[in-house]
């Protein structure tokens, strides 16, 4: 009884252990990232990165999940002639939903891992070291350009993803199922509302948020050559996702 | 090294641990301004630990470090960047940015550091490049795109960049065929004695301690064990020394596990 509680103790003091590293890790590299110099090439880099190189992964995933949204919705409403509602339900289901989501979990896969592993290599190779002894704060130099192109960039992702949903579920009911393109337009655009697109905009920054955090973590404070840092990318993958599918209840309970 | 013999850094009583395992144990050392100082020692005898402890990269356990008479061991974080402009590291595995430039990389500390305007900074990087025998048309080339060996020479000029007061040199000639060993030793003597810099080498390739040491010393069982002029170590008669600087597989230097027993 003894030993179980003892394990479940040393579980749960190494959790509070870690959030608090990563609670002053980040705290640290916001508080760098605030005070000048900025290094702009840097931040304009990790916008490229994870913006514009991220829209063919987001745009094809919303495209298809946009898609078969339509054919699914169709195949249930049109059990009791709710076929009218299916422009509406693939525009709220993006907008709110599923472009978020569905961003956030591939830009974890494509970014997070990446972070991890590029920032888990320096540590190893001492280019973090080397950072230091070239008179560069890493956190401020690596970190926060990072979490702020991640906070910035994944709303225009998501932007564009709901965009590119709600067109999918649009070429799907008008060349598959037959809709009329006017009538499929306007019931998309009078169900749909600024807060359903501005509350999906707000979980995507906070999973910018958690992608970046948890790339950054866990390559920052790698260790042990290619299995530190392929653990490193794991973790970094993992964790956001989870972080991510946890966050979006509470945000959506939120902002509901 | 200089007439008044003053010391750039002192080292006392250093002792430093990694979990269970000690890996300095004592290290009483001194440095002089202007010297250029080779720590040798076999592998995992702390020889980078303790170069990255007076970098303050990482902290001792307990110990004096003094650098220019300050003690370096309670400095803060501003105290700590300022320290390290007047000091250039070269790497172990080089520790080039992969993102960058070669010449980015050498004019790194000039653009981020000192906010130098980039067209000067290249002007710059680019004639440190040629100081260690690299073409314009290197500079423009990623890190990835060089072999090792000019890897190992960006990286120098990379540390020489600012023109530094200090130098740091980890294991600059290891994984490197002898004949790009020997332009590496020569490009680091060349380099130390052109800025008249005070330089720390770490290397266990004895023919490199004793192309760039002015003096040697050898860390051995967590401790220095011997520090001297580097044209007496072949006479010293500290038996360890000999069984190293001969490469013998038998002698006192046993297996690692019997290092932290050395009086």
């Amino acid at each position: 009884m003894v030993w179980v509680l003892s394990s479940i103790g040393r579980v749960f003091i190494e959790f509070l252990a870690s959030t608090g590293r990563l609670i002053l890790f980040l705290a640290n590299s916001l508080v760098q990232g605030l005070q000048p110099p900025y290094y702009f090439r840097q931040m304009l880099r990790q916008f490229w990165e994870i913006g514009y190189l991220s829209l063919p992964v987001v745009g094809l995933t919303a495209f298809f999940t946009g898609m078969v949204l339509a054919l699914q919705s169709y195949t249930g409403f049109s059990r009791f002639n709710a076929e009218g509602a299916i422009a509406s339900v693939v525009a709220l289901s993006m907008t709110r939903e599923l472009g978020p989501v569905l961003a956030g979990l591939m830009i974890s896969g494509r970014i997070g891992g990446a972070m991890a592993a590029e920032i888990g290599t320096m540590r190893v190779t001492e280019q973090l070291d080397a950072l230091i002894t070239l008179s560069t704060n890493p956190q401020k130099y690596l970190i926060a350009p990072r979490l702020l192109a991640g906070v910035t960039m994944l709303p225009l992702l998501v932007l564009v993803a709901d965009v590119i949903g709600i067109f999918g579920g649009y070429i799907v009911s008008i060349y598959r199922l037959d809709f009329n393109p006017a009538i499929y337009m306007k019931q998309t655009f009078d169900f749909i509302q600024m807060g359903d697109v501005t509350s999906g905009l707000i979980k995507a920054a906070v999973f910018g948020f958690i992608i970046t955090s948890m790339g950054c973590y866990h390559g920052f404070n790698s260790k042990g050559g290619a299995q530190g840092v392929g653990k490193a990318t794991t973790y970094a993958v993992v964790s956001s996702s989870i972080l991510i599918l946890v966050a979006n209840y509470f945000l959506t309970a939120l902002l509901f | 090294m200089t007439k008044k013999m003053t010391s750039k850094f002192v080292l006392q009583d250093i002792y430093k641990r990694f979990g269970d395992k000690s890996v300095l144990e004592g290290v009483d050392l001194n440095v002089f301004t202007g010297e250029s100082l080779v720590i040798i020692g076999g592998s995992g005898t702390g020889k980078s630990v303790l170069l990255k402890c007076l970098l303050g990269l990482i902290p001792i356990d307990k110990g004096s470090l003094e650098m220019d008479g300050r003690e370096i061991t309670q400095e803060t974080s501003l105290q700590h960047e300022e320290r390290l402009q007047d000091i250039g590291v070269m790497f172990q595995g080089s520790a080039l940015f992969d993102s960058l430039k070669v010449w980015e990389n050498v004019a790194f500390r000039l653009i981020n550091a000192q906010h130098m305007d980039r067209k000067r900074a290249k002007e710059i990087a680019l004639q440190k490049l040629a100081a260690v025998g690299l073409t314009e048309k290197v500079g423009e080339l990623s890190p990835a795109e060089i072999s090792g060996g000019m890897q190992r020479r960006v990286a120098l000029a990379r540390a020489i960049a600012t023109q530094p007061h200090v130098l740091f040199f980890d294991e600059p000639t290891s994984g490197l065929d002898p004949i790009f060993s020997s332009v590496i030793n020569e490009l680091i003597r060349n380099c130390v004695k052109e800025l008249g810099a005070t330089a720390i080498t770490i290397t266990h390739d004895m023919s490199s301690a004793r192309r760039i040491g002015d003096r040697i010393a050898m860390l051995y069982g967590g401790k220095i064990i011997w520090c001297g002029k580097a044209e007496d170590i072949d006479n010293c008669d500290n038996p360890y020394v000999q069984q190293f600087i001969h490469g013998q597989a038998k002698g006192p230097i046993q297996l690692e596990t019997d290092a932290r027993h050395v009086a």
